[in-house]
């Protein structure tokens, strides 16, 4: 079934923040922001912001009558900030004006006086000062030193990753609506109900009954919508002080420069293998761009760290993390949620590794491949993978001796020009690391004329999220899936969501949902029952909204049953809960089961190297990838594709320039995600068969995040085609644009 | 007052010319299908049809509405998400929904308008037309693979289909490519009563706009209440002929039309080619080459490669006077020219090649398609008989404050463009230039990336 927002996003009648009706009287906010990354603030000068033209009204942080705060995991981020400023782009006063454009034309006329402090813009130079987020993780399993003793190759190197831009089509935007008993309700563009329902409250100084949020669909997210809450709290904030509806709109270039990006992150790395390249010992040090505040960072990193081992099963391990404190916007969570980075590492390691060894990378790869049974650094054991199947899926598919022998001739015979490949292996635990988020509720109405309404704490941001539920819901009770409309997010109808991320929004709300119409059905079960005369619900099913008495068909159709049900005084309302069971990690020994599952993928990518430009084309893109047994195909297929091109982007050409100030300095103009044209002319995705996952709803796997990572293949396959012209240089950072990887060639 | 037809409505609105047609779209008619993502061009979302009337009957294109001024829909057939959504599915939105082409949905209607606009515009509905007509459309979710079966779909249905411009509309309606509203346009068109410029507020010289792609990214507060000219009027700066061993294109002509020009193929085929390079189809149906010549940017595209075929161009003074300046001695300094104020460039002049004149562009960006050249380089070479070079020309993009015309090149005539004596012209060139590091790249990248494309445009396919 296909994503049921489709048939309306083609007419263009789907609805986003900004296009509900404005209310009558609504006002517009804007932000006036920091331009200096560091310092004390002497005074701020807003005496032209509130003569502008337009203008209703200018706040600061005394106008806050809850609490100045919108730190997401730690209390670190003030809404409006008070006496110092830590990044560019930070919050100082918030305007209201009669229009979208007179707000932020006024904003621009805000003035601080900062005593300007050195601004702290390299991660390892913030370590060095101390500036760190929480404690520096250690993980150690094995006994590493020791067997780094016995390799016979030890292959050690830096490497560095940069930054990601979500550019999500639909920028950060809220509209807040005073209602009665001094209550609000907020429309707002976030993927986190619950987090944000609660930073409402807080700001507002009202208990949470008081606040209402509701989330119809997103233009996109991919994470950055998960944890930053000024831009859904401010125009709240004005709403509440006016008693008028108010909206926030970020435009595209202030959402560039001051919202969160995926962390860039360095790292240093030393791995050890014997004769016959067994992976013996892997360390690795993990060193975090976050920015000014803790924001997510400290769960990004915490994700890196338990994916350090990436696919591979290595028995000696050391990982060290440290989240660094730096004076650019936090960033923060972003499709792959730090995995992206964890993986780079050990991938390039192996990488180097292999060439050390004189070994095609994927020959130590499939070498060393994790698979059911391996125990992973942090004790759980792997089970129900299949990475073997998937590696070998892909194999049958593309014979990958072949490919590399073909690539191998090209560049015998080729100077001008290089080819490479990449064969990336994918291991992504799924469940939210911290297991207390991995909670859902839903809430199932059946109405008397039969059709049914579904509210969870989801949110729709494009990944079908709804569709599956709806299928779900559908197939439980046995119904066609028109018979059923998920509605909004809501706060009021769900509380307490976790956020939608983590790619659990499926698992976790669609199991919810299966046992809320599970307890739904019983009731109409035992209802029927009794209906037909027969006393053993267990004889009752509901088939295609048709009620089948023994396994046969009966007269009576599901219209009618709800009716005569609900006649009958049968509660025609569940809400139910679902907690993935198991899990656990120890913060103190960091071990446990912090996953309920783990979801796999292989993938080859080649590319087409014009050495003399420095330029490169995508060829061919080959993904195997297990969706276990998928609730939508189609949709998982959407997924797949959208996550490897989003990390392709982040691997070749998505870069982030800033000045020696911390000003961001790549606009709309300047970021350039991938294009239609940047698409690979060959682009497969296979979903692996006869696959079958007992821990997530109806047998399913997750799909949001997992293949982003085969995206990493863009930049391996680069690199292939890059070391098979020169060899003695180091490896280059991620992303390998076109400078990088023409200074590479000729520099 | 600005008169149009907004899908099928005709609308009559006070608002300043300078408002641009995204926010009257959204904000003044409550049309919220169309969605703002950027407000620079860069992504498609906010694409409509702008269909003008033209020998044939109304023409249309896929435009960016966020650049594009009310007061340049002044007489046109404006036709947004909704326009095409009347009634049952069109042929694209079939087409996207069926290989589920479409995610979160935000960069949806603009596909839908880009692809419609193809479906109007295209010569052939060749794939890889449909693909060029979508280049200027990003999308974050689907990772374009599911947009691009669609896109492939939709040519296999319109493969064979009669593709007469003079019924074209008639027959994409036949095919539910348009609702039937589209049938009545030319007469609500026609019945639009209002003086063929819009009116402007007065006080002051009128802002020109041609294309307005960038002058609406750069100051869009200040034109909104400005008095604007809009060149597109002016039918007569909009031609493209070969007269007497010339080129002449009017100082209106759009890169798109000069791009698919029969004459210009004929002329210059590779610049079909090399143009897609300069920005996206939604761009290019505005913007105009006089245009690029006048933002003067080190790095223009169409700049570079005017340099190198040696366009001269034609200025109109106030006064009415005609007067030529060569291109290659037009920029003076950083964004600084040889136009004075109330001076118009009504034409340009590109002398016909010898037969055997080969011409290149090359051009490096971070992205190939829609971004700003790292270093770009046009060259035009006339061999003699024996291999040697007999004329050059050379010109380079993002190495110093203008575009650069790169002289001294006399010494190399006489000698086969080959070995050595292309390293040599190449430390020359790179010797010419002084670039800057920015966002684009290092100076140490662009110096050693211009001397390699220099390289490249006596590779062995150029000359062959």
């Amino acid at each position: 079934m296909k994503n049921v927002d489709m048939q309306m996003h083609v007419r263009g009648t789907s609805q986003f923040v900004d296009d509900l009706a404005a209310p009558a009287g609504c006002l517009h906010a804007a932000l006036v922001t920091s331009r200096v990354a560091r310092g004390r603030i002497r005074s701020l000068d807003l005496a032209e912001v509130l003569a502008a033209p337009g203008v209703v009204a200018v706040y600061t942080h005394r106008d806050v009558p809850g609490l100045n705060e919108v730190g997401h995991v730690l209390r670190d981020q003030p809404l409006l900030a008070v006496d110092q400023v830590e990044y560019i782009g930070q919050p100082l006063a918030l305007v209201v004006a009669e229009s979208h454009q007179a707000a932020w034309q006024a904003a621009a006329l805000g003035r601080a006086d900062i005593e300007e402090l050195p601004a702290v813009l390299d991660p390892r130079e913030a370590l060095a000062q101390g500036m760190i987020h929480g404690q520096k993780r250690i993980l150690v399993s094995g006994d590493p030193d020791a067997a780094f003793q016995t390799c016979r190759h030890v292959v050690q190197g830096r490497l560095a990753s940069g930054p990601q831009e979500h550019f999500y089509f639909e920028t950060q935007r809220a509209l807040a609506v005073p209602t009665e008993h001094d209550t609000i309700k907020v429309h707002a563009s976030t993927q986190s109900p619950g987090a944000f329902h609660r930073h409402l409250a807080e700001v507002l100084g009202l208990p949470m009954h008081k606040v209402e949020l509701d989330i119809r669909r997103l233009g996109g997210a991919f994470g950055g919508k998960e944890s930053t809450a000024v831009w859904v709290v401010a125009p709240a904030l004005a709403a509440f002080l006016l008693k008028r509806p108010v909206k926030l709109v970020l435009p595209r270039n202030h959402d560039i420069a001051t919202s969160g990006k995926r962390h860039p992150y360095e790292y240093d790395y030393r791995i050890g293998l014997d004769e016959e390249g067994q992976i013996l010992a892997y360390e690795v040090d993990l060193y975090q761009h976050a920015g000014a505040c803790a924001d997510i960072s400290l769960a990004v990193l915490g994700r890196s760290f338990l994916h350090a081992s990436g696919a591979y099963r290595i028995p000696n391990i050391r990982v060290r993390a440290v989240s660094c404190r730096t004076n650019i916007p936090p960033n923060n969570a972003f499709r792959g949620f730090g995995v992206p980075q964890g993986t780079f590492a050990i991938e390039a390691a192996v990488t180097h590794a292999a060439e050390v060894l004189g070994v095609p990378a994927a020959q130590l790869k499939r070498k060393n491949l994790a698979g059911d049974g391996d125990v992973l650094p942090f004790g759980m054991v792997l089970e129900n993978t299949n990475s073997g199947r998937c590696w070998e899926t892909l194999d049958a598919r593309v014979d990958l001796a072949a490919r590399h022998a073909a690539v191998a001739e090209y560049n015998r015979t080729h100077t001008d020009s290089k080819r490479g490949l990449a064969v990336v292996p994918v291991c992504f635990g799924i469940s939210f690391a911290q297991t207390a988020l991995n909670q859902a509720g839903a809430l199932v109405n059946i109405f008397v004329d039969g059709s049914v309404e579904v509210s969870t704490g989801a949110v729709e941001m494009g990944q079908g999220v709804n569709t599956k539920i709806q299928l779900v819901a559908a197939r439980t009770l046995g119904i066609a899936p028109d018979r059923v409309r998920v509605h909004t997010t809501n706060t009021s109808r769900v509380p307490n969501a976790s956020p939608t991320s983590a790619s659990t929004g499926a698992d976790l709300n669609g199991m919810a949902t299966k046992y809320a119409c599970e307890d739904l059905l019983t009731r109409l079960r035992r209802f029927a029952g009794q209906h037909l005369g027969h006393d053993d619900p267990e004889q009752i099913t509901i088939r295609e909204g048709v009620v089948h008495l023994a396994g046969k068909p009966t007269e009576l159709r599901w219209e009618k049953l709800v009716a005569a049900a609900q006649w009958a005084r049968v509660d025609l309302s569940s809400h139910a809960f679902y907690a993935t069971p198991n899990l656990h990690l120890d913060p103190k020994t960091e071990r446990g089961r912090p996953f309920a599952y783990y979801s796999c993928g292989t993938s080859l990518t080649e590319v087409w190297l014009d050495c003399v430009r420095g330029t490169y084309r995508l060829e061919s893109v080959e993904v195997v990838h297990d969706v276990g047994r998928s609730l939508s195909e189609v949709i998982d297929r959407g997924q797949v594709a959208g996550g490897v091109m989003q990390g392709i982007g982040w691997s070749t050409v998505e870069q982030l320039r800033y000045a020696p100030d911390g000003r961001v300095l790549t606009g709309a103009n300047a970021y350039k995600i991938p294009d239609l044209k940047s698409l690979a002319p060959h682009f497969a995705v296979t979903l692996l068969e006869n696959s079958q996952n007992p821990n997530a709803v109806c047998n399913s796997k997750a799909v949001g995040e997992p293949p982003l990572i085969h995206g990493l293949g863009a930049w391996f396959a680069i690199l292939d085609a890059l070391r098979s012209v020169r060899r003695d240089k180091d490896l280059p950072s991620l992303p390998l644009t076109p400078e990088k990887v023409f200074m590479y060639l000729h520099g | 007052m600005t008169s149009f037809v907004l899908n099928s409505r005709v609308v009559q609105t006070d608002q300043p010319p300078g408002t641009v047609l995204l926010d009257f779209i959204r904000l003044s008619s409550g049309l919220t299908g169309t969605k703002e993502a950027c407000r620079e061009g860069e992504c498609g979302a906010c694409t409509v049809l702008l269909g003008c009337p033209g020998s044939q009957g109304l023409v249309y294109r896929a435009v960016a509405s966020c650049l594009l001024p009310l007061g340049d829909v002044q007489g046109c057939h404006v036709v947004t998400v909704e326009g095409l959504s009347e009634g049952p599915l069109t042929l694209v939105q079939e087409m996207i929904l069926e290989h589920s082409a479409s995610q979160c949905g935000f960069c949806t209607p603009g596909i839908v308008m880009s692809l419609t606009g193809f479906c109007l515009a295209s010569t052939d509905f060749s794939f890889q037309e449909a693909l060029d007509a979508l280049d200027g459309n990003l999308c974050r979710c689907t990772g374009y693979v599911a947009i691009r079966d669609a896109a492939r779909a939709l040519c296999e249905r319109l493969e064979g289909v009669e593709s007469d411009r003079a019924v074209r509309v008639a027959t994409l309606v036949e095919l539910g490519v348009l609702p039937e509203g589209f049938l009545e346009a030319p007469s609500l068109v026609g019945q639009l009563q209002t003086p063929e410029a819009a009116t402007t507020p007065e006080g002051g010289p009128p802002v020109l706009v041609a294309g307005g792609t960038d002058l609406f990214v750069q100051r869009p507060e200040q034109l909104r209440e400005a008095r604007l000219e809009f060149l597109s009027r002016r039918r007569d700066l909009d031609f493209i002929r070969l007269e007497d061993g010339v080129l002449r294109v009017g100082g209106a002509v759009t890169l798109e039309s000069f791009r698919l020009s029969e004459v210009v193929g004929r002329v210059f085929p590779t610049l079909r080619d090399d143009l897609l390079l300069h920005s996206s189809t939604i761009l290019r149906n505005r913007a105009t080459l006089t245009g690029n010549l006048v933002n003067a940017s080190p790095v223009g595209d169409v700049t570079i490669m005017l340099l190198a075929l040696d366009a001269t161009l034609e200025i109109c003074t106030p006064e009415g006077q005609d007067r030529r300046v060569r291109l290659s001695e037009f920029y003076r300094g950083y964004k600084q020219f040889d136009l004075a104020p109330g001076e118009l460039i009504t034409e340009i002049r590109i002398p016909q090649p010898a037969p055997g004149t080969r011409f290149n562009f090359e051009k490096v960006s971070n992205r190939e398609i829609l971004d700003i050249a790292a270093v770009s380089t046009a060259m035009r070479l006339v061999l003699a008989p024996d291999g040697t070079i007999e004329d050059l020309r050379l010109s380079a993009g993002g190495v110093a404050p203008v575009p650069l015309f790169v002289t001294g090149l006399e010494p190399f005539r006489g000698r086969k463009p080959e070995g050595e004596t292309v390293g040599l012209l190449a430390r020359h060139v790179v010797e010419a230039v002084s670039p800057i590091s920015d966002i684009r790249g290092s100076a140490t990248y662009k110096k050693l990336l211009l001397g390699q494309l220099v390289r490249a445009h006596f590779s062995a396919e150029v000359l062959s």
